[in-house]
């Protein structure tokens, strides 16, 4: 044992890991031969070829069971989320802050809009003319659209009337009413409310309430209308698009808010701690001048 | 061994400090240096040549009162108190550090340290969200602490086993204070006190006799003398260890009294000394730290290959400098496996267990598996091969050598009882005794019985008592009418008895004694109970016969016996034994009784056990070289037909220079000749002769032998009971002191100590060793496995940048929860093949972890794993709406905490947290993966060779309640509530749990195939680069 504890000095460590890099007199190259690290590698490379062959044919066993329609599961999609848009983060979540007298900071905010409204042109829209019944579920059996898909009820920009972009390009963030545009996630055969009353969305001030003067909803009401669900997927359904809600707030100037809108459907969640997007958002909005 | 040795011995101590010196550094050599010195200086006492009254000024004390009670206590509280101190430089918290700093631990505070670092550059940059680097840490140090404990726990629970041993018999000792005698504590002996020794007491400290009557004192524990040394008053030498007139600590008094002024106490008595230098000799590694770390280089040099690889690709794929920093650095942790280190220690203390069961209690951990690659045993003699107690083993009676039954239960073969001469005999025997039995023990086994006399009485009449029945009874009947006790100028001892019939008036004359002076006295010699007269022809029987005897290294000694003439004793002759008024010649000769020390039973079993197992067994022992070489062959050391040098010679008559050294198997080398020899010779001795038989050596030259088998390369241990033997059982690999009559000093030196003295231990120590070796490899490959399934997500996160499969906590619940069960059942494997019958690891090649196995658990067992979870992983993905194709580059989306509506394959959108917690379903399909194969996994590593079914493959009970506990474990993760948010598991669907499990019917037919290759064709090529 003795030899074994030696203290070596640095240098006899190198020389001994350059005697194992290469030794001379047995003709080893890191311990084997070239003719031996010929061999090993070539087993290892058999043997990753198979494990790669194994691992691609049990990849295409499992796309061969998919559906290319609807997911096997759904188990993180009970409930849809919701979101608001402009969508600026700021330290606390979405905020949307701006200065009607800075152009600078407020087009920033409806160019985001105009950006997320371009495929809700009415002109784009009305392509897919497939005129929808309101006030029920759409529900279709068949592939009764083009190219063995399913209808999708349109949704235009000019639905959200004042909020729109069509008469006031600055979505009311010049003159101090701006407008935000909630949209709920889309899952697929997911219907929410039920055959009569469908989701709408409802805006809560939960801090300042004061500062509030008033809201309104495009659609009228916050509705959403039920011919937009369920939802069949993107290979069934390549045209369908989100339907919206814009809200339209008179503000007090230079006063912070906090609100919540939640679209209202009793088969959508709002109470999960762990999600705060799941079927509501929260954001601040402040107007300075 | 002569007073000169002994002596020489400090020589030899300054030897070995010399050497030590040569290992340390300058500055300390100094340090050192100058204790040895002061140790010297004060050494030289002259307490033995001053005169009584300059003693007595010298300690303020009276040779007739003893020290006033006042001022003993306040030398006591001056002097502390008069005991051996456990070797210093070992406080608590430092016996703790030592459990840190381990080359497992050095590498999990290097990982912790890592982590601490990359959580700290990811919180200068204000990433909040990722707290796994500061869990990771701070996990690391926790089971770094955790198993630290345990392991100081473990070392903590066999010193209290020591020390339970000192406080059993706290000694007592006789002192005069006051004037008034007054039995004490000896602890509480201080400088200048007046004590009282007797026949039987330990000597309580270094005493300068006073007066003296027969004292005699066995010095073997100091010098290793085995002949007692008497005691008198006077100055006989100026070396203090040769003069008379000192006694030491530690000794025994055989006989006699004595009163003496104690001149040192404690630390300062020469034994104490000693004690304290033997702490000085080195402490070798033990070879599984040595594994341990060997082992930790490997691990260390993949990571850092691995990281540094994926710096460079994580560099050149466009990641910052100092993300891809952090991908380095949480490479190398990676590689960290968190959980070997709770595998490693419980599997010792398991082991550990085991053998605190069967009477080895082990010190050290690590120490459990040194026995296993042990290759020389050096052993005690007495108490160790031997029962330690003289007993009757062969008598000669009728011209034939008789074997008596010599074991410790009474179950071996007894001699022919028939015969006329040995009922004479056997009544010679019991009569001419004065031994006695303590009374009220006729519960107790007769070999086990306290007697009061000395060892061969003792032997003789419990031999009696065996054979014949009651002997007081016995005597009883033979009314004692005059005894001659032994002394050394007659060298015989006699008594004269009544005889048992009343009818009968002669008196009878036994005799016994030493042989030859016995036979002198004999003109008759008893032969099947006729006396014949004793000629030429039967002197020479006996002393073929005495002979035999003696060269079984037995103390013999002759019997005989003569009735008296009734006409010229007649009833109520007064006997005189000063005068000897009566017939001491012309006795009629019975017969020979030899005793012996006698190996235990289950000695030669255990000597052929390590011989099968390829371990050489060397006797070193104090005694006699004739004995020592008769115990050697009784018990095996020395095996059937082997012959020394010496036996060779005597068989071929030619003189010993002549015959060929290398034909000789066994070597019997004394002390004497020892000291002669340089290290070379002693080397050279070691290679030549496979048997090996020291006799007559100090403590000291033990040391020698062992440095010299360590030379040689051999892993050593040592067994040993005195203080003297310390130093060896520092030195040696692995020291084992016994229990029973191991000195204290051994106990604190050794690693492991025998709790019954029995040399047959060391044998299941030897076995338990080796099988825990075998299996630690094996728990450390299944360790090893799962640590690439583990690292391969990450990896492919940073290339391909997927959705991370498998999270940090996560990991951390296989490292340490889910697989240590499973890792540490594998201890209770039974071994593969007979390991007894296997020579000892080569400690350079057969290595705990080698390339083998590294390259096999990770490349091949751990790459099927990886692929395990990766299907899993994209069967999660793909059956919830992400496709493989997408999930390629879709990270930085993924991981965007601000985008709420990310688009699946389906079109759905998913908000932030809903993707979270995708990606914790994912952590747990990656996990049960992981779980699924590790199972397969540790069916395979039950075996390295044979099939898992000839091993049985559900044989080991331990190992399958580990698996149904992982299942178990695993499921209650994942389907516990609230396991989502506190540890990132979800409850998945039940049919991914079986995604993996064809890829460990994989692991096990794959396995099966190596195994079958391995077996089929020994020393192929497939052999050598897949068998680990």
């Amino acid at each position: 044992m003795a030899a074994l504890k030696e203290k070596r000095t640095c240098g006899q460590r190198c020389q001994d890991f350059g005697r194992f890099v290469w030794n001379p007199d047995d003709q080893t190259f890191m311990g084997r031969t070239p003719e031996k690290w010929v061999y090993i590698s070539l087993y290892y490379v058999a043997f990753y070829v198979v494990m790669t062959a194994l691992f691609i044919l049990a990849i295409y066993v499992l796309m061969y069971t998919l559906s290319p329609y609807s997911p096997d599961y759904q188990d993180r999609l009970t409930s849809p989320g919701v979101m608001v848009w402009p969508d600026a983060y700021g330290e606390e979540g979405v905020e949307i802050f701006f200065n009607t007298s800075d152009k600078k900071s407020w087009s920033k905010m409806s160019n985001c809009l105009t950006h997320f409204l371009q495929p809700y042109n009415d002109s784009m829209q009305n392509q897919n003319s497939h005129t929808c019944t309101q006030g029920k579920y759409f529900i279709q059996t068949h592939f009764s659209g083009p190219h063995h898909t399913k209808w999708a009820c349109p949704f235009t920009q000019s639905m959200l009337g004042n909020c729109s972009g069509i008469e006031d390009p600055t979505f009311g963030y010049a003159d101090g009413k701006p407008c935000v545009i909630i949209k709920m996630n889309r899952i697929i055969n997911f219907c929410p409310g039920n055959q009569t009353l469908g989701p709408y969305v409802n805006c809560t001030v939960l801090e300042g309430s004061d500062n509030v003067r008033g809201m309104e909803y495009f659609p009228t009401n916050g509705t959403i209308d039920l011919s937009y669900f369920p939802y069949y997927g993107k290979l069934a359904q390549p045209t369908y698009i989100n339907p919206l809600v814009a809200v339209k707030f008179d503000m007090v100037k230079n006063r912070k808010v906090k609100i919540q809108c939640r679209v209202v459907a009793d088969n959508i969640a709002h109470q999960n701690f762990y999600d705060p997007y799941e079927g509501k958002v929260e954001f601040c909005l402040t107007v300075s001048s | 061994m002569s007073k000169q040795d002994s002596y020489g011995m400090f020589v030899e101590m300054d030897k070995v400090d010399g050497e030590m010196d040569v290992q340390i550094k300058k500055k300390k050599k100094m340090k050192k240096k100058e204790r040895m010195e002061n140790m010297k200086r004060e050494m030289d006492i002259d307490d033995h040549e001053i005169t009584i009254e300059e003693l007595e000024l010298k300690y303020t004390t009276s040779i007739t009162k003893g020290l006033t009670s006042s001022m003993a206590l306040q030398v006591l509280e001056r002097e502390g108190p008069n005991e051996l101190k456990p070797p210093k430089g070992t406080p608590e918290y430092v016996k703790f550090a030592r459990q840190l700093a381990g080359g497992l631990q050095c590498l999990m505070w290097v990982a912790a340290a890592i982590c601490f670092i990359a959580f700290g550059i990811e919180f200068a940059k204000g990433d909040l969200a990722s707290e796994d680097n500061l869990y990771l840490a701070v996990t690391l140090i926790a089971v770094v602490v955790v198993t630290g404990c345990f392991g100081y726990y473990q070392e903590f629970k066999s010193t209290n086993i020591i020390a339970s041993f000192k406080n059993l018999v706290p000694q007592q000792a006789l002192v005069i204070r006051d004037g008034q005698k007054n039995q004490i504590n000896a602890n509480l002996l201080v400088v200048g006190d007046l004590v009282e020794i007797k026949g039987g007491d330990r000597v309580p400290a270094d005493i300068r006799i006073i007066t003296a009557q027969g004292c005699k004192v066995d010095n073997s524990s100091l010098t290793g003398e085995s002949e007692p040394q008497s005691k008198t008053p006077e100055f006989t030498h100026e070396n203090p260890l040769e003069t008379r007139n000192i006694a030491f600590f530690s000794t025994t008094c055989l006989e006699g009294v004595a009163t003496g002024i104690v001149i040192n106490t404690g630390d300062r008595t020469i034994i104490g000394r000693i004690a304290t230098l033997a702490s000085g000799v080195g402490n070798e590694k033990t070879p599984i730290a040595i594994e341990i770390e060997h082992f930790v280089d490997i691990i260390a040099g993949l990571a850092i290959f691995f990281g540094f690889t994926f710096f460079v690709v994580a560099m050149f794929i466009g990641y910052a400098f100092l993300e891809a920093m952090i991908f380095f650095m949480a490479i190398v942790v990676a590689y960290v496996p968190e959980g070997l280190l709770a595998t490693v220690t419980v599997c010792l203390s398991l082991t550990a267990k085991r053998l605190a069961r069967k009477n080895c209690v082990v010190k050290n951990l690590e120490a459990v598996e040194t026995l296993g690659s042990t290759s020389i045993i050096c052993s005690d003699k007495t108490g160790t091969l031997t029962q330690n107690r003289m007993t009757v083993a062969h008598l000669w009676f009728d011209n034939h050598i008789h074997a008596a039954d010599t074991t410790e239960d009474q179950s071996g073969q007894s001699f022919d009882q028939s015969s006329e001469t040995w009922r004479a005999l056997g009544r010679v025997a019991g009569l001419c005794n004065r031994a006695v039995f303590k009374p009220g023990q006729e519960t107790v086994p007769i070999p086990r019985r306290i007697v009061m006399g000395d060892a061969s009485e003792t032997a003789l009449l419990k031999f009696t008592e065996l054979t014949i029945g009651n002997i007081e009874d016995y005597r009883n009947r033979f009314n004692k009418v005059c005894e001659i006790p032994f002394n050394s100028t007659n060298k015989f001892q006699l008594s004269v008895h009544e005889l048992e019939d009343p009818l009968d008036l002669r008196y009878l004359l036994v005799m016994k004694g030493a042989p030859e002076k016995i036979l002198e006295r004999c003109s008759t010699i008893l032969i099947k109970g006729q006396e014949l007269p004793l000629d030429e022809q039967w002197k020479e029987a006996f002393q073929t016969a005495y002979m035999d005897l003696g060269s079984l290294g037995e103390r013999v000694l002759g019997f005989c016996h003569i009735y008296l003439n009734e006409k010229e004793f007649p009833r109520g002759y007064r006997f005189d034994g000063d005068e000897m008024n009566f017939t001491t010649s012309s006795l009629c000769f019975a017969g020979l009784i030899s005793m012996i020390d006698p190996p235990r039973a289950t000695v030669p079993d255990a000597v052929m056990k390590c011989r099968t197992a390829g371990i050489r067994v060397v006797m070193v022992t104090g005694d006699h070289p004739i004995t020592a070489k008769a115990i050697a062959m009784n018990v095996g050391i020395i095996s059937e037909g082997s012959e020394t040098v010496e036996d060779i010679a005597n068989r071929l008559r030619i003189p010993v220079e002549q015959v060929n050294k290398r034909d000789a198997r066994a070597c019997v080398i004394n002390g004497g000749q020892l000291k002669e020899m340089s290290s070379e010779e002693l080397d050279e001795n070691l290679k030549n002769h496979p048997e090996m038989v020291f006799a007559r050596t100090s403590p000291q030259q033990k040391l020698i032998i062992v440095e010299s088998c360590q030379r040689l390369g051999s892993i050593v241990a040592v067994t040993g009971d005195g203080v003297n033997d310390s130093p060896a059982l520092k030195k040696a690999d692995i020291g084992i002191a016994m229990g029973i009559s191991g000195s204290d000093a051994a106990k604190n030196a050794a690693d492991m100590i025998l709790l019954d003295d029995n040399f047959a231990s060391i044998v299941t120590g030897v076995e338990q060793g080796r099988l825990i070796f075998d299996n630690l490899k094996k728990s450390i490959a299944y360790t090893l496995t799962k640590n690439i399934p583990e690292l391969t997500p990450y990896l492919i996160y940073i290339t391909v940048s997927v959705p991370l499969p498998l999270g940090c906590i996560t990991i951390l619940f296989i490292e340490l929860a889910t697989d240590i069960f499973p890792s540490v059942s594998l201890a209770y494997e039974k071994a593969e093949s007979d390991i007894m019958h296997m020579k000892p690891r080569n400690p350079r090649r057969d290595r705990l972890v080698n390339e083998a196995l590294a390259v096999y658990s990770y490349f091949q067992i751990g790459a099927i794993q990886s692929f395990a979870g990766f299907t899993d992983y994209l069967t999660a993905m793909a059956q919830e709406g992400w496709f493989p194709l997408i999930c390629v580059g879709l990270r930085s989306q993924w991981e965007d905490t601000h985008l709420q509506d990310l688009q699946d394959s389906y079109g759905q959108e998913w908000t932030y947290s809903q993707r979270l917690y995708q990606e914790y379903t994912c952590y747990t399909v990656f996990f049960v993966s992981i779980e699924i194969c590790q199972i397969s996994d540790v069916l395979i590593r039950k075996t390295r060779r044979l099939s898992v079914f000839q091993q049985g493959l559900l044989r080991n009970k331990v190992l399958v309640s580990a698996i149904v506990f992982q299942l178990l474990l695993g499921n209650l993760l994942c389907y516990c509530p609230g396991m989502p948010n506190i540890f990132n598991f979800m409850p998945i669907r039940v049919q991914w749990w079986f995604v993996p499990v064809p890829y460990g019917i994989l692991i096990f037919v794959y396995d099966e195939i190596r195994k079958l290759g391995v077996r089929r064709y020994p020393g192929s090529w497939w052999d050598k680069e897949l068998y680990y």
